[in-house]
């Protein structure tokens, strides 16, 4: 049975019109218009239990309202949320213990307290038995390196320290599910990379299901075989990575250098883009067409001297894709 | 969740505090230059009446009144209701909803951590300074301070549900910066914090004494000093203890009126 379930979810916001200078502050305070803001349009999707996935978007499309839905903070405003079979709004407390959270612009630790405090406040607020806590923490601060700032002040750490114990934070009560709202915001690449790592031996080895948003395409390549992408609040693609490309119909780059300039060449297997005259840039028509297909119709007689074929960046992919603004449909 | 949380989220508050000892000073001395100032004032209101007692009150009564409704029993609220204030304007209320536990609990005990930190460091030295310098009277009778004992805890209730329910207004007003000015004023007036109520006018006396205000500071106090009989004082913690459920249906009507609105508008 699926962890979580999400069919048909919207959120719309209302949001009170504010009219721009000092007379229009005036007319707010006795006007009430409102804009409807539509963050979630209709999202559908299955977690399987143990599943690492990634929820992807530009920034405002939609992805922290989800997990704040998922989490039980926020209702749908139609469609239906299940966590572990239960709504979870209507459900907060239970469903709070049996989740973790992290938000990446959040802290929920103690400011003034050692990060030990933290934990052993939430030994109480879970309700973790000794044993189980300990070893959870005695773990976690190896794998996570904490051991050289355990006892010093939240607010004396470096974010990458911070972020590192916000997630150990979330994880000592054992959550059947873990949801973190872009943990790697802001940190350095080696932070990040320590942050990434953990969170993939988590989901592998613990068998703890995590759901991650983020709009670095490196979290979800290291952390995530599944990718959920969103825009405008609507499901643009719901699959694995590698099936990105094809869903989003981007084309390989071929080029082909000649010797001396051959002149123009048409072919039916690729599609000329740019001609600089000895050398020209091909785009293959699909992912069937290999390299001997072209290199075929091209024949010889040509004095081609090198062959290049590039894979689009996915960065690169995503980037156009989003500012044409194509309406992909779901593709498994 | 086990209630043995909430112990702990006092034990943790109070430990916090901990970590800026110098405010510890501050709010010592802070309250003794308060303390003194008042203790001038009514000095020379009572140097220019011909008796020894003004409506039957002493001086050296009308002085433990002051610390009464004063430092002791008028606790630095105003953490409480920043505390509430900047978690609504930040969202990170939100992060409370997150955990397993019920906000207003989780706040009550916490406040209690700071109320505790305070009695110990600030509101104990300042009144054993007062006691050996300027000089206090006991309880009018055992009845008196045992009474002050029960009046005291209504009156930490007390607060804490106004403050709180005033926090929580900060969801409607998305700031709680002007609040605790205007909570300041009406508790300086209808608390009787500075002047004692039997010193209103009549009919002010009968408003001010019957809204809940007064029993943060007035009734405690004028309890303690013997203001009130037994049966004057019963009738007063009946009124005071309706006040109290009154209050704290409201906190709790308000705080799932406030829950909804964040899980329905996001705050």
């Amino acid at each position: 049975m699926a962890i979580i379930a999400a069919s048909g979810v919207e959120k719309i916001f209302r949001q009170p019109k504010r009219h721009a200078g000092f007379g229009g502050a005036i007319r707010s305070l006795f006007s009430r218009e409102f804009t409807e803001v539509r963050a979630v349009d209709g999202i559908s999707f299955k977690i399987e239990s143990g599943e690492a996935v990634g929820y992807l978007g530009p920034n405002g499309a939609g992805k922290s309202t989800m997990i704040k839905m998922m989490t039980g903070i926020l209702v749908p405003s139609s469609g239906t949320v299940e966590v572990l079979g239960r709504e979870p709004h209507n459900n907060r407390i239970t469903n709070a213990a049996e989740i973790g959270v992290v938000f990446g612009q959040r802290s929920q630790l103690w400011w003034d307290l050692p990060v030990r405090d933290s934990f052993d406040l939430n030994r109480h607020i879970y309700d973790i038995p000794a044993p189980r806590f300990t070893e959870n923490l005695a773990r976690l601060t190896t794998m996570l390196d904490m051991s050289s700032y355990i006892d010093r002040p939240v607010r004396q750490l470096s974010l990458g320290q911070r972020m590192r114990a916000e997630i150990a934070m979330a994880l000592l009560h054992d959550p059947k599910i873990l949801f973190l709202d872009e943990p790697t915001i802001g940190l350095d690449v080696v932070a990040k990379d320590v942050v990434r790592k953990f969170l993939a031996e988590v989901n592998r080895d613990r068998g703890t299901t995590i759901i991650l948003t983020t709009h670095d395409l490196v979290d979800i390549e290291e952390i995530c075989p599944r990718l959920i992408m969103v825009d405008d609040g609507k499901l643009l693609f719901d699959g694995e990575l590698k099936h990105l490309r094809t869903a989003l119909g981007s084309r390989r780059r071929l080029k082909l250098e000649f010797g001396s300039d051959p002149g123009p060449i048409a072919l039916k297997t690729a599609q000329l883009v740019a001609d600089e005259g000895a050398a020209k840039h091909f785009l293959l028509d699909s992912e069937q067409t290999s390299i001997l297909d072209v290199l075929t119709e091209l024949g010889s007689g040509h004095d081609l001297k090198d062959v290049k074929l590039e894979e689009p960046d996915i960065e690169e992919v995503i980037r156009t894709f989003y500012q044409n603004k194509v309406q992909a449909g779901a593709v498994p | 969740m086990k209630l043995a949380a909430y112990p702990a989220f006092t034990a943790t508050a109070f430990q916090s505090r901990l970590a800026y000892r110098n405010q510890v000073w501050s709010g010592v001395f802070g309250e003794l230059v308060f303390m003194f100032a008042r203790i001038a004032i009514w000095t020379s209101v009572f140097s220019t009446v011909a008796s020894d007692s003004v409506d039957g009150v002493t001086l050296p009564q009308m002085i433990t009144y002051a610390l009464l409704a004063g430092p002791v029993l008028y606790w630095d609220y105003s953490r409480l209701l920043r505390d509430v204030g900047t978690a609504v304007k930040s969202g990170d209320i939100a992060v409370y909803l997150l955990k397993p536990l019920l906000y207003p609990a989780y706040m009550l005990a916490s406040h209690t951590g700071n109320f505790l930190f305070d009695l110990l460091t600030v509101t104990v030295p300042v009144a054993i300074i007062i006691g050996f310098t300027v000089g206090l009277v006991p309880p009018a009778s055992l009845f008196h301070g045992l009474a002050f004992l029960a009046f005291w805890a209504l009156s930490f209730g007390m607060l804490f549900l106004l403050t709180t329910i005033l926090g929580l207004a900060a969801f409607w007003l998305m700031t709680a910066d002007s609040l605790d000015w205007f909570f300041n004023s009406i508790m300086i007036l209808f608390a009787g914090g500075i002047v004692p109520l039997w010193f209103f006018p009549d009919w002010l006396a009968t408003i001010a004494g019957n809204l809940p205000f007064a029993w943060v500071s007035y009734y405690p106090a004028a309890i303690y000093i013997g203001q009130l009989d037994p049966s004057q004082a019963l009738t007063a913690f009946i009124i005071g203890i309706v006040w109290f459920a009154v209050l704290l249906a409201v906190l709790l009507w308000l705080w799932a009126k406030a829950r909804h609105r964040l899980i329905v508008q996001g705050g």
